[in-house]
């Protein structure tokens, strides 16, 4: 196994880590933290893939970048709408947001 | 370019924090010491980050996740209700599923990892300096680059519309 395989089976566990902790959580608090966990997974999976795969590292460095950037946009946007909805509901709980369900 | 070797006891070390902080981040029921061992764990990808010589992306890490998602995190759980309970509270009706399907998953992402060949791979982890990457950010990719302030932009004012609390109708 080379230095990459490491690096990428690090990622796959993380990615797994908070794939489990977004399927299985009831606060949905908890769940965007599970998400920040997949994305980070995927950032290291990028840098690490970039970096040693030679060619032009940079654009995998700027690509990571980007994605830390749209994760902060998602999770303000996210937890507005979670405190939005505590408003109305006095709950964070994922299981009693069931108004679609038929 | 310059770069630099990869260091086993280092990389053990980093990925045994990362992995028990994300543990933590899934199994600990009250939600603040969740909310403190995902922020541990964002400084494990930041040390993961300076492992893999690109000190760029561990700062941007450090200012963005570490500084600035965390404290957004922890006011949205100050702001919301606190539980106490046993586990059935926690976790849904669905968890052991979810733990085959995060096992299944891992383990046939590690398979397609391992297995495929992406090409040549080198020993050691080259880093692109700061001067490439400013020149790579402001000519080839500066369209996505202004973009990006678009999608703050619209974040922030979203945010700020959906949490504001809506003023009495007279």
């Amino acid at each position: 196994m080379n230095p990459l395989d490491w690096w990428l089976l690090l990622a796959i566990l993380l990615f797994c880590i908070g794939a489990f902790g977004v399927l299985s959580r009831r606060n949905i608090i908890v769940v965007v933290m599970s998400l920040e966990l997949m994305l980070n997974a995927v950032n290291i999976a990028l840098v690490a893939t970039a970096n040693f795969r030679g060619g032009s590292p940079g654009a995998g460095t700027l690509f990571s970048l980007f994605i830390i950037v749209l994760a902060a946009a998602e999770v303000t946007v996210g937890l507005a709408i979670v405190l939005a909805n505590y408003r109305n509901r006095r709950t964070v709980q994922t299981d009693t947001f069931d108004d679609l369900k038929g | 370019m310059p770069g630099g070797d990869f260091h086993p006891w280092l990389f053990v070390i980093v990925a045994a924090w990362v992995l028990v902080c994300a543990l933590g981040v899934v199994a600990f029921k009250k939600i603040m010491y969740s909310a403190v061992s995902m922020v541990f764990c964002f400084l494990g990808v930041a040390f993961a980050y300076a492992l893999l010589y690109a000190p760029l992306v561990a700062v941007v890490q450090l200012l963005v996740y570490v500084g600035a998602i965390s404290i957004v995190i922890i006011f949205a759980i100050m702001l919301t209700e606190v539980q106490d309970g046993g586990y059935e509270l926690f976790f849904n009706r669905q968890t052991l599923a979810a733990a085959i399907v995060a096992l299944v998953g891992a383990a046939v992402l590690a398979i397609v990892a391992l297995s495929a060949d992406i090409g040549e791979v080198s020993e050691k982890a080259l880093t692109p300096g700061l001067r490439p990457l400013a020149a790579l950010l402001f000519d080839r990719y500066v369209f996505p680059f202004e973009l990006v302030s678009l999608v703050l932009v619209a974040a922030m004012v979203g945010a700020i519309v959906l949490a504001r609390r809506q003023e009495e109708r007279r």
